[in-house]
């Protein structure tokens, strides 16, 4: 973990109307519980990896906790973190990509678009996170399990890569819903699946370039870091550490 | 989903799913081509419910939208239009899961759409055990099974049921009482027996306590893993993240202490790695420093309790505690000079000394003064009406088993959360189950009569803990997929062909029975109903009186530490987070989440400190022979480096005999070693107690792993 290499004040948009969605997540909360990963799997029709595949390292998750031992008993403590997609604002896994399948949106998020993959897994090769996830297989829902697919996101062939979109139909849905009833998106209409879903209530998610708004509060605390910021990836998920 | 939109959406309660209450945007199917951020969402619906993947009762949404389904119409596929649940999250209105939901209560829907869910009532066709059910109507189901019951001493039934309590729980006990049955009886496995019991003497209050961590600046948890599988881990991770972080300049500091490196352990602050059984004496020694050293004024703990917290022998507590003296004296002055502070105290293994030790540890909360104050101890919030006095309680089971004619199996597992009742279970002539799935138990059952799915009935939940009086409701908002039928209207059913009618506790008519009873009720009974199907719940604004008294009887010493040579280590099985004592193991993505221990996906290790493994010359993945006096299984071996030396722990979920496709065959089952012996004051099973010994395994199995860092060999060999 780096000395935070990327104030958050310093994160612009090329618009003023245009937000630049981010994420915070409070170490010192979270008890590494996996509520947020089932969230995302629900929310984002995750396949299930049989455990063949996944003896093969072949699972599939957005959101994971990496979780490290530290010392030795009796004095052993535990380092855990969520880690997800950092939609680094120097993504790279961006330039890699022969078809253009990745790229930087205007809203700063890592968008994929699956029906342009061609599944060179070159980005999940540059991916520093390791959150980049190929589709090995075509996913299998025996009957009626496909009943629970959520329709707001596709499924995913084999041959794919996907990643997390810090929820992006969510995204979308909160736009909509604002433009419905004329007003601006406000801070907390939009969460990801992971974030709604935290029961310690440790991520914050909304936009960067609002001073106001919880993320950037949040990330703009001194516990606040970046995942090997020191890359020059430019993430936009701050992890506020844990501290006395 | 925040409250606003709740609300803008929530259909009414039984009215169907898309009927129109939504109105937003277009309904339409999303194709697969159209690029992600140009979706347009198609019609959703969100309505009330509530979880009950545990007892805790965490109130939720749940987001409804068409979906189409296959059936078979005279030998041709045809798809069926449907309205189908999507997603669960946690009811921003409900005061225990106050938006929020767990790994279980998000993967539950798995279970509605599970491809395995038995679709009709079944008879027994083969052999006990074998599986082999055929398919017959309910008509024939509940007339041979009416007919059965005639014919038998009621009293002489036999009904096994969870700790979960409120309209089902209630129309099971009218059913009981109406034949002529006695009342039903939890399986001692996962009831919080032990907790209620040490709740009762250290201050006298019928129920769970509620703790009030958001608001302390230090917290001693003994015992109790209530960020990982115990209790209310929702509403307690909720209040943990306010402690460490939801106030402004002040953050809570957590100790857990545990017998196991947990969940909550390794959130805390500081891990007390306390001795299996080791929790009372620590529990007695912090109460010795606080008094002897006079570390804080209370006027809640009566001269006698302070004189035996006096009376202790702090060495030999610290020695019990299998802890150093300063570790505990430094704990003690910490927690005593805090400004608001607390001991949160369970039992996740339960020992044969279990609620003593609970007791002792709730006690430390009368030496600190803190019964009733802000960031304190909160007495049970109790539902006023009829509900909470028929509780399901635990009495001991063998005896009762082995004297049934009949025993009727509804909302758990027994053959799997407590397999030592196998034996007398296989002599009864009348085994019923109400399981939606062919589990253990089911699978020994002569007659299966499947419940819906908890998305399919209407159900009202009494929370295992909350923080005022509450009553968390669900509403049937979908058609059930199968056919099959609620258990209450089975009961219902069942008691008039055995001419002793019965009303089933209706949701409808518990709200009712609530209306006028709480604080700011002005509306008319049916408005009243009627809101409180919408919001998902009736729940009491204000908290209950907090009058206590203290026990005044001396409780007792702690167990003395256990050593035998033949079974050098202590054997401890252990609720987990993704499954609890196994109820979900059936759902693939519980089965696919890593284990927080081990990371292990789809099997279960069992896990040894670094030495132990050195000694017998195993490393990660390689199988280990785990012998008891009882019994003996073979797991893959997980090196785990904060296990205590000389404590073998094994997480609970795997090794059914049968639960559907994804969990059937899947490892073993820590429980099937264990030897149940009774816990002293309540006579629950104390399945923490059983000592084993370690070999080589035989077998070939396999751990996969999922973070890379544990494929890796591990720095400890």
């Amino acid at each position: 973990m780096s000395e935070q290499l990327v104030p958050v004040s310093e994160i612009q948009s090329t618009d003023d109307n245009v937000p630049r969605w981010g994420m915070a997540i409070d170490l010192d909360r979270c008890t590494g519980c996996e509520a947020c990963v089932v969230a995302c799997h629900v929310e984002n029709n995750i396949p299930v990896a049989t455990e063949d595949e996944a003896a093969m390292g072949r699972s599939s998750h957005w959101i994971r906790i990496d979780r490290y031992y530290e010392g030795t008993f009796p004095d052993i403590k535990v380092k855990y973190r969520p880690v997800l997609c950092q939609q680094c604002d120097d993504a790279p896994c961006e330039p890699v990509c022969p078809v253009y399948a990745t790229y930087q949106n205007a809203e700063g998020l890592n968008v994929q678009v699956y029906n342009r993959c061609v599944g060179t897994r070159y980005c999940a090769n540059n991916c520093p996170y390791q959150v980049r996830v190929f589709n090995w297989f075509d996913p299998e829902w025996p009957e009626p399990l496909e009943l629970q697919l959520n329709p707001d996101v596709s499924v995913r062939p084999g041959g794919v890569m996907e990643k997390c979109t810090f929820c992006v139909q969510r995204i979308q849905r909160g736009k909509l819903d604002a433009q419905a009833e004329d007003r601006k998106v406000g801070d907390g209409d939009i969460q990801p699946a992971c974030v709604q879903g935290c029961p310690a209530e440790a991520m914050a998610f909304g936009d960067l370039t609002d001073p106001e708004s919880k993320v950037s509060q949040w990330a703009g605390v001194g516990r606040s870091t970046q995942l090997l910021g020191e890359l020059g990836t430019k993430p936009k998920v701050f992890y506020l550490e844990k501290s006395d | 989903m925040d409250r606003r939109n709740f609300f803008k959406l929530v259909g009414t309660a039984s009215g169907g799913a898309l009927t129109g209450a939504c109105g937003k945007q277009a309904q339409e199917l999303i194709p697969l081509l159209v690029p992600a951020t140009e979706i347009v969402p198609g019609a959703e619906e969100w309505h009330p419910s509530v979880c009950s993947s545990c007892a805790a009762g965490c109130g939720t949404i749940v987001r409804v939208m068409q979906a189409e389904r296959k059936i078979e119409v005279e030998g041709e596929t045809v798809r069926q239009p449907i309205a189908a649940i999507k997603k669960i999250e946690g009811n921003p209105l409900d005061p225990v899961s106050g938006g929020r939901l767990c790994a279980r209560g998000q993967a539950a829907v798995q279970g509605l759409y599970h491809p395995d869910r038995l679709t009709g009532p079944r008879r027994r066709a083969g052999a006990r055990g074998s599986g082999d059910f055929e398919l017959v109507d309910w008509e024939t189901a509940l007339s041979e099974v009416a007919a059965v019951l005639a014919g038998v001493d009621r009293r002489r039934i036999v009904y096994l049921t969870s700790a979960g309590m409120g309209t089902g729980s209630a129309t099971a006990a009218r059913f009981l009482d109406s034949i002529g049955a006695p009342p039903a009886t939890t399986i001692g496995v996962n009831d919080f027996t032990v907790e209620r019991r040490a709740s009762q003497l250290a201050f006298g209050w019928d129920g769970l306590p509620v703790y009030e961590i958001q608001d302390a600046t230090y917290v001693l948890s003994i015992g109790a893993d209530f960020l990982g599988g115990w209790a209310s881990p929702v509403f307690y991770s909720r209040r943990f993240g306010h402690m460490r972080r939801g106030r402004p300049g002040i953050r809570g500091k957590l100790v857990h202490a545990e017998s196991r490196f947990s969940q909550t352990a390794w959130s805390a602050d500081r891990w007390l790695p306390v001795a299996p059984g080791g929790e009372h004496a620590l529990a007695m020694a912090i109460g010795h420093v606080i008094v002897s050293d006079k570390l804080r004024e209370s006027d809640q703990a009566g001269e006698s309790l302070r004189q035996a917290f006096v009376a202790t022998d702090f060495s030999a507590a610290c020695k019990a505690s299998g802890l150093e003296e300063k570790r505990i004296r430094d704990v003690a002055r910490e927690l005593a000079s805090s400004m608001s502070p607390l001991v949160l105290a369970g039992a996740s293994i339960v020992r044969p000394g279990s609620s003593r030790a609970v007791t002792a540890a709730n006690e430390l909360n009368l030496l600190l003064g803190n019964i009733g104050a802000k960031g304190g101890v909160m007495p049970p919030a109790s539902l006023p009406g009829g509900l909470t006095a028929e509780r399901p309680a635990y009495r001991p089971l063998e005896e009762q088993i082995g004297k049934a004619e009949v025993v009727m199996i509804d909302g758990v597992n027994p053959l799997y959360a407590a397999p030592w009742l196998a034996g007398s279970l296989a002599k009864v002539e009348l085994v019923i189950s109400f399981a939606g799935f062919l589990d253990d138990s089911a699978a020994h059952a002569d007659w299966i009569l499947p419940d819906h799915h908890e998305l399919e009935a209407s159900a009202g939940v009494i929370p295992l803990m909350s923080p005022t009086p509450a009553l968390t409701g669900a509403p049937a908002f979908v058609k059930p997929l199968h056919e099959t039928r609620a258990t209450p209207d089975v009961l219902v059913d069942l008691a008039r062909r055995l001419d002793a009618a019965i009303e089933p506790v209706t949701l409808d008519s518990a709200y009712a029975s609530l209306h006028g009873q709480g604080t700011d009720e002005e509306s008319t009974p049916a408005d009243f109903i009627d809101q409180a199907r919408r919001q998902g719940g009736w729940w009491e604004r204000e908290r209950p009186a907090d009058a206590h008294r203290t026990r005044t009887e001396p409780l007792g010493d702690w167990d003395p530490p256990v050593s035998d040579p033949a079974y050098p280590f202590a054997f401890q099985p252990y609720p987990t987070l993704q499954f609890g004592f196994g109820g979900e193991s059936h759902l693939p993505w519980l089965q696919q989440l890593p284990d927080p221990a081990s990371s292990a996906v789809w099997n279960l290790p069992v896990e040894v400190d670094p030495a132990t493994a050195e000694q017998l010359d195993v490393r990660n993945g390689d199988t280990l022979r785990v012998i008891s006096p009882s019994g003996e299984l073979e797991a893959p071996v997980y090196v785990n480096p904060a296990a205590i030396p000389g404590v073998v722990s094994m997480p609970i979920g795997q090794g059914h005999g049968t639960f559907g496709r994804y969990a059937s065959g899947q490892g073993a089952n820590p429980l099937s070693i264990v030897d149940p012996v009774p816990e002293q004051e309540t006579g629950v099973p104390a399945f923490g107690a059983t000592r084993v010994r370690l070999e080589k395994g035989t077998t070939k199995q396999r751990l996969v792993q999922y973070a890379a860092v544990d494929r890796q060999p591990h720095p400890h060999r």
